[in-house]
This record gives structure tokens, C-alpha cells and sequence, in this order.
């Protein structure tokens, strides 16, 4: 592996024998291809807002907390709000 | 040019831009405008393309430039040094009609040279709702007065009949006449000091400065977006009106030296007023883009320039007649200015070099709520809470969002003061203060928003009326960053005076609501985003965020993941042992608090 270059603040980028690859920052564990959705290889921590986020995010819509977590060292790698059946964000870095 | 005069000439513009904002604030007798900072004032070329973008308002800079355009189009050869036209109709420039933009002319030796452009949100414009958001309106014609361009002052002289036959239309015409006088000074104080600048370097000089300001400024930016890694970034808002929910969807593409933002997959116009023409999606991104990638470029044509949007027509973010829109200030324009704010912060977090001016999302979530009715003075008021620009910072890479910190696309908003509102309005304040927990939570907090009550207070009717044009009280905003929490979201209620708490009432967003008698309004504000994940901040903060009455200690716990000793400082041990446990949780995929 080559040395690693910023994907976003928790993920980098990282060269190696089968192409760019998306790795967790913090333990380097693999997660995706460079150009495929990470996310879909990350733990998903679904929740109804008002679970996650405390009293004050209770309402009476029925959004979603989403937070992806890193398979191996569970740091928190995003997080993003959605309403139930969304797509996941979808980012990516070209370098 | 010689750089000591090119720098003159600069900073002469930014102070000109300064003095025309100070007088009118001066003139004004809006607390909106003079308390809520609600205003922009900028200079134009004589093509009316953006020269120097002032404070306020940053989503009006683009929008006045092509305001400036339509005019000179619409008045080709009838356009004199001196005259003042007035153009508010949201599909040729204006963002909606109660935003009304005065655009003067500068004219050098009997030559256009320039223009100046400012905006006030005026007391009134006639919509079916009083204040100019009209949320029972469900189309442009029950929005009140809207001129695609005309001209209210001639060669230095007021039109009367043109300015009588608008104020003919609003309620409260003294006070929307007050705020054409301030605006009209404001022009005239911006004609005078061009007029000055240009008298003692020359028109062509002053000219080439501008010229050479914009060129510099497309250079910079293209440089800076050189330094950014290419890349594709999604942010999503949603906005919830009376029951429904819309959706703005942008995903911006960074490419070499260009931006592209594209909010194709957003949803269909809406019978509500929470729609945006074009110009008004434009000046939305551009909003957060100005001080995110600009902070130190002066802000003009040049920055517009690397810049695209794509904006499907018959969209919430590109509306067509005759679509209501007198609500898109704090709606689908704000929702535009939210998720650019979101994918440029993205943007910058993905570089090594720029990641410290990464940003979550600030106050995303304005509420517009006009009080309206007979004064304690036997008057008639008509004003928003300006609570609505008091706002809360978005946490970055580095440090706790701001709380109660302000907003992005206005860096001099502000809200006015208890006694300003109390002494206009026949009521009472039983609290304003921050509002706990609402900070979006992360390894750095987003800036907790606030909450506040009103009661009636010796109305001569018995109380007063409010027009809400609430959102964001079903789904948050303030989208946090890196893993960060979005910022709690609104709430709106309608409760009793003796019981107006956080959870009490019955929650009100859309129309018209008494303030009568007993009645209290509870209003609680979003807070920023959160930069990180929170299990990262540190144990010590968190305490110190809990004795300071930020954050509850259930939150804390629950949340943060800190546990809190008898004397309430963070626990070092116990809180090591709970985030471990916590983190061995997330790896397994099992569902943390």
C-alpha cells in the first residue's frame, strides 16, 4: 500500500495492487473501491432521531439517524439523516 | 495600474458598500432591518454585473445583479442620472415580493458608470398574510405588490403617483414609505461616494480597478478550487410544510477549476409558498460559497464565473409562474443555501490543507413568524421575532459551533432586543434563553439554539395575531459533519401562560394564530451541526457543557457517552469503560444510544 491521501476527515484513500481503495483513517481497515459506495460495507446504525438524538430531537415525523461505523474499530465514519427508504449520501473523491 | 492605487481604490469600494449599509440602518424604522440586520447593499458595473458584494443578506448578491440586468433592459435608453427604479417580482430577479430591491444608476459626466442595488424586507407588501410571508397564499397574485421593474424616482425626483399607488396596496404605508426613504438613501449616499471616487482617480481608472478586481477574484477562486480534490458530494434537505414534505436534493461536482451544482432529483413545485425561482436557487449556493471559499476573495462577477447550477424547471428550486413563493426566504431558498453549505463543507473536509475552514451546517432553519395587530399605543405593528437571525454556529474540525452564533448566508444577522419588541408590541417575554441539548452533538458540539415564550401584555384588543410560516419542526437541518449529529430541530406550539415549557401545547406551523388572553407562543430554534463523532469529545467539556446547562446529563451520558461523578466532573474511568463498551457494541452491529 502507498501512503494514504484525505477522503474525507474519518476515510482516506489508498493505493494498492487492486486499484484505489477506501479505508478507515483511524485503524486502516479496507472498506471499499474508490469508486464504490462505502457505505454499503460499513456497520449501519439505524435509528428513529428521536432515540439517538434525545428529547429535544423527538417529533412527529418519522426521520431516520443513520450512522456508519467502521466494521473493525467502531468509530463513527458519518452519519446522515434520512426519512425510511432513502438512498445513502452518496460522496467520492477523484483525488 | 499601480498596486498602491489599486488597493485604494478597494478598500474605497468596501467603505462605500459600509457607509451606504450604515445609513440605511440609520433611516430605517424596521426593527428587521435595523435590529435584524434583514438587508443587503451592493455595487454594480454598468453592465450590472456584480462589482462588490456587501453584508447582509449574502443570497440577494447575485439576485440584485440580475435585477440590475433586467432594469437596463427593460429601460434601455430611458435610464438618467438620478432616477431609481424598484423591482420585486420574484420571476425576473427578486427572491420574493416583501424583499424589495432599489437599483440607482451612477452616472460620471452624464455617463453610466455604475450601479449601487440594496433590499430591505419591507414592513408590508399587501400579501393575504401581514409581513409579506403569505402562507395562505397559493399563488404569486395573492402575494401582495410585484413590479418586474419600475421606476419611483426621476432624475432625482419622487414619482408620487407611482410611489402612492404601491402604498396604496400595503398595510402600514407610512412605515413602508419610511423603508423606500432608506433605502433611496442608502443609493444616494453610494451615488455620492462613486461619484467622489471617480471625481479625484478618474472613471477610467476606477473602471479598470473593477475590472481587475473581478479578474483577480476568478483567478483566486479557480485556484483555490485547483488546491481542492475533485470529487462528487450529496446533501439533501427536508422540508416540511402543513403535513407534507418536500425535498431538496444537490449533488456538486468539483472539477479542476469549476463547481457544479446540480439539484436535479429535487421535488416538484409545491401548491405551498415554499418555492424558489432561479435567480433566488442561485443566490442560495451562493450564499455559504462567498465566505466558505471566499473569505478572503472580495466577492464579485469573477467568483460567479467558475461557478454552475442546474435547476430542473417546474422544481421547488426553479419554480414557474404562478407559483407561490413569498415564504422561499426561509424555505426552499434556505434549504439550497443548507445543502451547498453542506457539500462545500464536505468538500473542504476532504483536503488535508483546507479541512479547518470545513464547516457543518449552521442555523439551518429560520422560522418567519410577523406579530400583527393594535399596539399598546393604539397603533398598528406589524414584525417578525427576530429571534429568527439569532441562529447557532455548525462546529468544525476544531472547535464548538458558536451558540446562538448567527447564520451563514448573513454575517451581521442578529436578533432584536426584548425591550425593542415589548415596547412595539402589546407582549411579554416569560423567557428567552439557550435552549438545552440542541447543539448537534460530535467530538465538537454544534451552538445550541434557543427557546423562547410570548404572552399578550396590555393589548388594547385583548392580544395580537401571528402568521407562522414554520418548518423544520418534523425533521432537522442543520446537517452535522465527519459523524457529528445534525442540530436538534424547531418547535412551535401553542400554549397556555402557565404552562408555556418545552413539551407543552399544541404545535402550530402554517397559518394565521391568535395570541389572545391566556394564550402563550413557545417557540424553540434549531441548533448547528456537529463536527465528529461524539464519543471522541472530550470527557472534560462534556462536563463543563452540563454545568453550563447546555447539555442534560441524560445526554451526556447517552450520547457522549460520559459518565459524571457526584461533583459533577466526567468520570475518567467510567467513561473509558462505557465508551469502550459502546464502541465494542458498534463493531458487532448492535444499536448504540
Amino acid at each position: 500500500m502507498s501512503a494514504a491521501t484525505s477522503f474525507s476527515p474519518t476515510l482516506v484513500l489508498r493505493e494498492g495492487t487492486s486499484g484505489r481503495r477506501i479505508a478507515c483513517r483511524a485503524c486502516g481497515h479496507d472498506l471499499a473501491a474508490a469508486d464504490a459506495s462505502w457505505k454499503e460495507h460499513a456497520v449501519l446504525d439505524e435509528q428513529p432521531l428521536g432515540a439517538a438524538g434525545g428529547s429535544v430531537f423527538r417529533t412527529d415525523g418519522d426521520v431516520l439517524l443513520r450512522r456508519f461505523y467502521c466494521p473493525s474499530c467502531g468509530t463513527t465514519l458519518d452519519a446522515e439523516t434520512a426519512l425510511p427508504g432513502e438512498p445513502f449520501l452518496v460522496d467520492r473523491v477523484m483525488g | 495600474m499601480d498596486p498602491m492605487t489599486f488597493s485604494i481604490i478597494r478598500h474605497r469600494l468596501f467603505r462605500i458598500v459600509d457607509e451606504a449599509v450604515i445609513t440605511l440602518k440609520h433611516v430605517s424604522g424596521s426593527a428587521i432591518t435595523n435590529e435584524g440586520h434583514d438587508l443587503m447593499v451592493s455595487l454594480y458595473r454598468a453592465d450590472g454585473s456584480l462589482l462588490m458584494g456587501g453584508v447582509g443578506f449574502l443570497h440577494h448578491l447575485t439576485s440584485a445583479a440580475e435585477a440590475c440586468k433586467s432594469i437596463i433592459r427593460r429601460f434601455a435608453g430611458r435610464i438618467r442620472e438620478g432616477d431609481v427604479f424598484l423591482l420585486n417580482d420574484p420571476y425576473t430577479a427578486a427572491l420574493h415580493t416583501s424583499d424589495i430591491y432599489l437599483v440607482a444608476p451612477i452616472h460620471f459626466d452624464g455617463r453610466l458608470v455604475a450601479w449601487s442595488a440594496c433590499f430591505v424586507h419591507v414592513y408590508d407588501i399587501g400579501a393575504m398574510n401581514p409581513g409579506g410571508f403569505s402562507p395562505q397564499s397559493t399563488d404569486i397574485y395573492t402575494e401582495g405588490f410585484s413590479s418586474p421593474g419600475i421606476k419611483i424616482v426621476d432624475q432625482g425626483e419622487i414619482v408620487q403617483d407611482v410611489i402612492d399607488t404601491m402604498l396604496n396596496m400595503v398595510r402600514s404605508p407610512e412605515m413602508v414609505m419610511l423603508d423606500l426613504r432608506s433605502m433611496i438613501a442608502c443609493n444616494n449616499v453610494a451615488r455620492e461616494r462613486m461619484q467622489a471616487l471617480i471625481a479625484k482617480y478618474g472613471a477610467e481608472t476606477v473602471d479598470a480597478a473593477g475590472s481587475e478586481l473581478i479578474r483577480q477574484s476568478e483567478m483566486l477562486l479557480r485556484a483555490r478550487l485547483q488546491e481542492l480534490p475533485d470529487g462528487q458530494w450529496q446533501s439533501r434537505q427536508y422540508l416540511d410544510v402543513n403535513g407534507e414534505t418536500a425535498t431538496v436534493r444537490l449533488t456538486m461536482t468539483k472539477s479542476g477549476d469549476r463547481l457544479v451544482f446540480d439539484f436535479t432529483g429535487s421535488s416538484e413545485q409545491s401548491r405551498h409558498a415554499i418555492n424558489c425561482t432561479k435567480w433566488a436557487s442561485l443566490g442560495g449556493l451562493f450564499a455559504p460559497l462567498f465566505p466558505l471559499l471566499c473569505y478572503d476573495i472580495t466577492w464579485n462577477e469573477g467568483v460567479i464565473r467558475p461557478v454552475e447550477m442546474i435547476a430542473p424547471e417546474g422544481s421547488i428550486v426553479n419554480c414557474t409562474r404562478p407559483a407561490p413563493v413569498s415564504v422561499a426566504t426561509v424555505a426552499a431558498i434556505q434549504s439550497v443555501n443548507n445543502a451547498a453549505c453542506a457539500t462545500i463543507g464536505k468538500m473542504l473536509a476532504a483536503s488535508d490543507r483546507y479541512r479547518e475552514q470545513a464547516t457543518s451546517v449552521w442555523h439551518a432553519n429560520h422560522f418567519a413568524i410577523f406579530k400583527f395587530g393594535r399596539n399598546q399605543k393604539g397603533g398598528f405593528s406589524i414584525g417578525i421575532l427576530t429571534e429568527t437571525f439569532a441562529g447557532a454556529g455548525g462546529a468544525r474540525s476544531f472547535g464548538d459551533g458558536v451558540d446562538i452564533g448567527g447564520e451563514i448566508p448573513n454575517p451581521i444577522s442578529r436578533m432584536a432586543n426584548v425591550e425593542t419588541v415589548e415596547g412595539s408590541f402589546p407582549i411579554r417575554y416569560l423567557f428567552r434563553r439557550r435552549m438545552k441539548d440542541s447543539g448537534g452533538p460530535g467530538r465538537w458540539r454544534g451552538g445550541t439554539g434557543g427557546e423562547l415564550a410570548v404572552v399578550p401584555h396590555k393589548a388594547p384588543d385583548g392580544g395580537i395575531h401571528y402568521v407562522i410560516s414554520g418548518k423544520g419542526a418534523r425533521h432537522p437541518m442543520s446537517d452535522g459533519l465527519a459523524g457529528g449529529f445534525p442540530g436538534a430541530p424547531n418547535r412551535y406550539a401553542w400554549a397556555k401562560a402557565q404552562d408555556a415549557q418545552p413539551d407543552a401545547g399544541e404545535p402550530v406551523s402554517w397559518g394565521v394564530f391568535p395570541l389572545m388572553g391566556e394564550d402563550a407562543l413557545y417557540v424553540r430554534w434549531n441548533g448547528g451541526g456537529g463536527f465528529g463523532d461524539p464519543l471522541e469529545r472530550e470527557p472534560g467539556r462534556v462536563a463543563d457543557d452540563v454545568t453550563r446547562g447546555v447539555v442534560s446529563t441524560e445526554a451526556a451520558e447517552a450520547i457522549y457517552g460520559v459518565a459524571l461523578g457526584a461533583d459533577g466532573t466526567a468520570d475518567v474511568a467510567a467513561t473509558e469503560a462505557l465508551r469502550a463498551g459502546r464502541t465494542r457494541q458498534r463493531s458487532a452491529g448492535r444499536s448504540t444510544p
